[in-house]
């Protein structure tokens, strides 16, 4: 076949886009020359494969259906192409799924590990995997914690909690020690109230100029501190605040500290109350 | 077009002996010959690729007898000759026909029952199971991809076998056509069962 006779000339001759001396140029060599034949069915191919892949244009898709889907034998040899493009992308898609889903399959196919190393492997990589997750939680859990911490220094400091807000609960509490066995305070949290205001009373004779509070909930090892709280001489009670969101259902210890100017513990007071449902 | 006159034996003697001097290898071309001509009136969008490779292998051999001394070169050329005029026949018969509906018919979409789909899948794997396993992987390779990814695909395999693109489509093209007549025996088994089941 003459080389200016390219691929993409051939496409136009099987859509029937060329003039008449090409074509019977074409046309001739198809019925005389074996190698010639052989490019015109490639070329063919090459035309059906991209009719079944929708990448003709919609006047080339006519031309094509009415050369290659005329009759039945031709839309029979359409069909034959189309399954078998069907069986093939299925099975490469069945054969590269679980290549992609399974580590295990990636990995023995990759570094073609022996299958007694599987088990040693597999149990390494499960206890990093556990020690990741426990990792993970541990750095979150500290991260919440900080924040909830950051939020109490804020509430507590001393020019904000002059402030006065409508979405704030008091609950006042005295020493465990003044009161009776049994008798607890229970606060029930409404809807739209965002901080709850305890109001310690202190019954120590002595003053401090600083006090620190350790919330805790009974049960739970986690514990939040808030420091630099000043007492309210003329009532006497420190005043902390807490954000309602960090309370949840069940009993709460406080305990209020004195701490000296030269930071210093003095005594301790302890207090409960309940968050209900 | 109408056809009156079925081949002569002396005929097609002469047309055989035209082709080639071995009769073996001639019957071969005449039959490859056939095929071919009924695909170049496919190509030009004939309706009846089959009727009109008749009418052109009814002419040659009407003439064959006059022409045969003198002609000179590839006899396959005096065929192609004869084959241009039935198709400049059949499509001026077609432009009247064409003329009088006023209408240019678009091709419909290829409408296929899902039982015949069913049957080509049926008898695909029952030919994939014939071929060699280097083959169906070839095959399954060759056809996996579609659009710039198939492209890009197939270079890369031409490069892994050590062939050029175009002997890999050659290569695939045979495997392609051996398939395809599997199926289609297939599917004549199939059809014959029926028959019988009918009958």
């Amino acid at each position: 076949m003459n080389k200016e006779i390219t691929d993409a000339l051939l496409r136009e001759f099987l859509l029937g886009n060329v003039d008449d001396v090409i074509r019977d140029q074409i046309e001739s060599l198809f019925l005389t020359d074996a190698q010639a034949r052989k490019r015109v069915f490639t070329a063919e191919q090459d035309l059906i494969e991209d009719y079944l892949e929708d990448n003709l244009t919609t006047a080339d898709k006519q031309r094509f259906l009415s050369r290659f889907a005329q009759t039945a034998a031709q839309r029979r040899d359409l069909r034959i192409t189309k399954s078998i493009k069907e069986w093939a992308r299925r099975e490469a898609w069945e054969h590269s799924f679980p290549a992609k889903h399974s580590v295990w399959a990636g990995l023995s196919s990759q570094l073609r590990l022996k299958p007694l190393l599987f088990l040693p492997i597999t149990v390494v990589v499960i206890i990093a995997v556990v020690l990741t997750v426990v990792w993970l939680r541990r750095e979150q859990a500290l991260s919440r914690h900080m924040e909830v911490e950051r939020e109490l220094a804020r509430l507590n400091a001393p020019t904000t909690q002059r402030d006065q807000t409508a979405q704030m609960a008091s609950l006042i509490l005295s020493p465990l020690t003044v009161r009776s066995t049994g008798q607890q305070i229970e606060f029930k949290p409404p809807s739209d109230i965002r901080i709850l205001e305890l109001r310690l009373a202190w019954i120590q004779k002595e003053y401090y100029p600083t006090y620190q509070v350790q919330v805790r909930r009974v049960g739970v090892d986690e514990s939040f501190t808030i420091q630099n709280l000043h007492a309210d001489v003329d009532v006497r009670v420190v005043r902390v605040r807490l954000p309602a969101n960090i309370l949840s259902r069940g009993q709460y210890r406080v305990q209020l500290t004195g701490v000296g100017p030269d930071g210093s513990l003095g005594p301790t007071e302890e207090y409960t109350f309940v968050v209900a449902a | 077009m109408s056809r009156d006159l079925a081949i002569s034996t002396e005929a097609l003697d002469e047309i055989l002996a035209w082709l080639n001097s071995d009769r073996g290898i001639a019957v071969n071309m005449y039959v490859q010959l056939r095929h071919d001509l009924e695909h170049l009136f496919s190509l030009r969008g004939c309706a009846d690729p089959e009727e009109l490779t008749d009418e052109v292998l009814d002419r040659v051999a009407r003439k064959v007898h006059e022409v045969r001394p003198t002609f000179k070169g590839d006899a396959r050329h005096y065929f192609h000759a004869v084959a241009k005029n039935v198709a400049k026949e059949d499509f001026k018969a077609r432009k009247r026909r064409v003329s009088l509906e006023d209408v240019e018919p678009l091709q419909p979409e290829i409408n296929e029952t899902d039982e015949e789909v069913a049957e080509v899948e049926e008898c695909l794997q029952q030919c994939l199971q014939n071929l060699s396993r280097e083959k169906k992987e070839l095959i399954l390779a060759y056809y996996a991809r579609e659009k710039q990814a198939k492209i890009d695909y197939r270079n890369e395999l031409a490069q892994q076998l050590g062939i050029s693109v175009e002997t890999l489509r050659v290569r695939v093209y045979r495997m392609r056509v051996q398939i395809g007549e599997c199926i289609n025996d297939c599917l004549s088994d199939k059809g014959r069962v029926k028959m019988k089941r009918i009958k």
